[in-house]
């Protein structure tokens, strides 16, 4: 099958790829990049476990073509850390028990980036709203809901930290 | 030396690993020179193979499925699945053949190349079916895989109340969000396996047995592994077959789930329908109970249904003092995916049957389901005529009511349900761990895995308290059949009593080494020297796990339910970790819901599977689900460390509750999980 030259820029780096047509973009993300935080669950786009950020905006991974990614910008779980410290969300998470065997967890951790972007203060009821294309079978969501609560606090008070030396 | 290359911590049970997307799972491994496994699967649910060629196929390899793990029982020769389908097809999913190539696009493309004729039969697809057809394995005389009674039968006591009901519980699929896996090596004469598993040593039990391989040569590794709720406990054909084509090919096989494979494939729960009939006196004192469990083992021996038949019957008094009891118990063979063990495995099955009953009498006598209940329960311990040891039920039960608010509830809300079981957790037959002491740090293993309920939580805590080394120091790895040579696994609330049972007794053995080659035991003394403590810690007790549930919903004229209350009064034993007791009962109760409200596999009367996809099988979203209200007992058990069993209480209690909230909201008796929403609306 003849490939097809695309540029991308993920989590920061600009990459160029020679990718099949028919690759799914999950697929040249875990296997010709090797970031494998991206998960495949359910192959109907149902579960959100392969969510990252396209632009910013939350996509399922598993419904995209490689191809398609051209001239995006991409971020998965791997790029939300900087330097080596946790997001604050990722803390939070961890914190509160936001995850129990961990699969679906990068997934529910972009979507609810998205959310928090759109909503920097998001009722329980918008987070459950949220996460209808993100499937956790071990949690039961509640330890979920209160790590994204607890997050987007940790997420203002480090934006309030960093303005300080402003004023 | 293994092929792939992790470094040491990469092998050890670590939520922040999970949290950064660098977690290790089994499709994360890339090894060179590796192939992608793709299976070609029986369309047809029944069927005579009349050719068949191109792939691997049972012309390559005939071996049969060994059964291992939870619920495992010997079978019947006549009903022992072939690792590839061998003349004849069974069920829709069913392995026929393999391919194998560098990527999975290809390995998929090359399925196209496999050609099978296939002579369709007429398949027995339900219960009824395999009552009234003959068998669908030649040789055998019905479809009855097994036949067994529980307690003694008795002559039909002379009370007012006789009633009698047909219960049900449809199947469901376990639909873990990470789908089964293997990776398979076979490099210098050994056989190198990496899976997402319950227990490594069902896991190689199984292969050696299926593959008739020395037990010498075989090592199986547990990765990261991204739930299972009982379903990756045991052997399945994919794993046989990768095993085997690795040593055929001589190059590493990866082998990866679809969700429509797992759907179609992996053993599913439930699947159980119960005849019920209790005798009572006009107060509501029950005088006996006699039962007829049917399970749909699907179409062979090797899942968990011979054994289910017995386990349901054995429990179905629940925590009731009921003096007479009779149960028997037949398991079916039909043209489905063999069944197999799902979060309680038999006990919400069991639970399900004698609460449904409960409530039935509670109505018939006009009575609150609450009163009803206690005056069929004990203040002292009980064994039931089934062989159940019973602790005192009554005491747990009347705090519960308390907890739980029911009676004010039951004042304010038409639609509210109440449970009550004892959940008896799978202490035997004990399990194993393994500590390291070296360099200063503490390595332990243990012989049943965790597939995300956090035992390093327990481990790190236990280790601790026994040997006073701070939890820092002490890492729990993830399964490996080199550390531990013998284990049982994961599965039936077991681990924090059996897993932490064997940790505290191998501290205390190198607690007894520190001692004799001191004198004295200090922290600072073990740290300082090189030690290696296995114990296989065997347990034949029995530990009750009691608890409750309320629930109350409203229904919508559609029939959807909203359920708007769902709280859980459970006695844990001592909770090792609050928040980690907690998270493990709110994930139960969201999977308790699930199967009452929309949960279900599907097939048509050709045994076609027509459940497509994970939200066709219900597995409930954020949005569908409450807030959990959670509050704990800690009544110490007779372990050592003090705990009980909690992981299966959600999925026996949250059922049982509310189909009841339903019913009386409705005003309805209900009889079925899934409740759907056309037999609710207006």
């Amino acid at each position: 099958m003849s490939l097809v030259k695309i540029k991308t820029r993920i989590n920061g780096k600009a990459i160029e790829s020679e990718v099949e047509p028919r690759k799914l973009l999950v697929h040249f993300l875990r296997e010709d990049l090797g970031l494998t935080g991206t998960h495949v669950g359910c192959d109907t786009s149902n579960c959100g476990a392969c969510t990252v950020l396209i632009n910013g905006r939350a996509v399922k991974s598993c419904t995209m073509l490689a191809v398609q990614a051209d001239g995006n910008e991409i971020t998965t779980i791997e790029g939300i850390s900087r330097n080596g410290e946790l997001h604050p969300l990722q803390k939070a998470f961890l914190e509160k028990h936001g995850l129990q065997c961990g699969y679906c967890t990068p997934g529910m951790l972009l979507t609810s980036l998205w959310l928090l972007k759109k909503n920097r203060n998001p009722s329980e009821e918008e987070i459950r709203k949220n996460l209808s294309g993100n499937l956790c079978r071990c949690t039961g969501y509640q330890s979920i809901v209160e790590s994204i609560k607890y997050g987007a606090q940790l997420m203002k008070e480090k934006e309030e930290e960093q303005e300080m030396p402003v004023r | 030396m293994s092929s792939v290359r992790w470094e040491d911590m990469d092998t050890a049970y670590d939520a922040t690993s999970l949290v950064r997307g660098k977690g290790h799972f089994v499709d994360d491994i890339r090894l060179s020179n590796m192939l992608h496994m793709s299976v070609m699967r029986s369309p047809y649910a029944r069927g005579r193979i009349l050719g068949l060629k191109g792939g691997m196929s049972s012309a390559d390899f005939k071996g049969k499925l060994a059964s291992v793990g939870e619920g495992a029982s010997p079978s019947s020769a006549l009903s022992i699945e072939p690792v590839f389908a061998t003349g004849f097809v069974n069920y829709v999913g069913q392995p026929v053949a393999a391919v194998f190539a560098d990527d999975r696009y290809r390995s998929t493309d090359l399925l196209d190349s496999i050609e099978v004729d296939y002579e369709p039969l007429k398949p027995v697809v339900t219960i009824d079916d395999a009552l009234n057809s003959g068998p669908i394995h030649s040789g055998m005389n019905s479809n009855v895989l097994v036949e067994a009674t529980q307690g003694k039968d008795f002559p039909d006591p002379n009370t007012p109340i006789v009633l009698e009901d047909i219960l049900e519980n449809d199947r469901v699929s376990t639909n873990p969000i990470e789908p089964r896996g293997i990776v398979t090596d076979y490099h210098n004469g050994v056989l190198n396996v990496w899976i997402s598993t319950q227990s490594v040593n069902s896991i190689k039990t199984g292969l050696v047995e299926s593959l008739g391989m020395n037990p010498d040569d075989v090592r199986v590794m547990q990765t990261d592994t991204g739930g299972a709720f009982g379903s990756k406990g045991g052997l399945y054909p994919e794993y046989v077959i990768a095993a085997y084509a690795s040593m055929k090919y001589g190059k590493p096989v990866k082998w990866i789930e679809s969700r429509r494979e797992h759907l179609a494939s992996t053993n599913p729960g439930r699947g159980v329908r119960g005849r019920v009939k209790i005798f009572a006196a006009l107060n509501g004192k029950i005088a006996g109970m006699k039962g007829e469990v049917l399970v749909d083992a699907g179409a062979y021996g090797t899942g968990s249904g011979g054994f289910s038949a017995q386990y349901i019957g054995f429990m179905m008094t629940g925590p009731y003092s009921i003096e007479n009891a009779f149960v028997t118990g037949r398991a079916l063979l039909t043209n489905k995916v063999p069944q197999g063990p799902y979060r309680g495995a038999g006990r919400p099955e069991a639970s399900y049957f004698i609460e449904r009953m409960l409530d039935l009498l509670a109505d018939e006598l006009k009575m609150d389901p609450a009163d009803v209940r206690l005056l069929n329960m004990s203040d002292k311990p009980f064994e039931s005529p089934l062989g159940m040891r019973i602790d005192a039920a009554r005491p747990f039960f009347e705090t519960a009511v308390n907890e739980l608010e029911y009676r004010r509830e039951a004042k304010l809300t038409k639609g509210v349900g109440l449970s009550f079981f004892v959940l008896v957790p799978a202490l035997y037959t004990g399990e194993s761990a393994r500590i390291i002491v070296k360099g200063g740090r503490v390595s332990v293993w243990l012989g049943g895995n965790s597939h995300g309920q956090g035992h390093e939580v327990f481990v790190k805590k236990l280790v601790n308290e026994e040997l006073g080394v701070p939890e820092d120091i002490v890492t729990l790895y993830r399964g490996d059949t080199k550390m531990t040579m013998v284990g049982e696994g994961s599965w039936g609330s077991r681990s924090a009593m059996v897993g932490g049972a064997a940790v505290v007794a191998a501290c205390r053995k190198l607690k007894g080494d520190v001692l004799r080659e001191f004198g004295n035991y200090t922290a600072d003394n073990l740290l300082s020297g090189s030690y290696d403590e296995f114990v296989n810690d065997e347990t034949r007790r029995s530990i009750n796990s009691f608890g409750a549930n309320l629930a109350t919903v409203e229904i919508g004229k559609m029939g959807n339910v909203k359920v708007k209350k769902c709280i859980a009064y459970y006695d844990v034993g001592r909770a090792l970790n609050r928040d980690m007791v907690i998270g493990q009962i709110q994930g139960g109760m969201a999977q308790g819901i699930g199967q009452t409200l929309h949960e279900v596999l599907s097939y048509n009367e050709d045994g076609q599977l027509i459940t497509s996809s994970i939200s066709d099988a219900g597995v409930p979203l954020a949005e569908d689900l409450p807030n959990f209200g959670v509050k704990i007992a800690e009544n110490r058990s007779i372990l050592p460390h003090g705990a009980k069993g909690v992981g299966e209480s959600p999925t026996i209690g949250v059922p049982t509750a509310l189909i009841r909230a339903i019913e009386k909201a409705r005003g309805k008796r209900l009889r079925k999980t899934p409740v759907m929403p056309e037999d609710l609306m207006e």
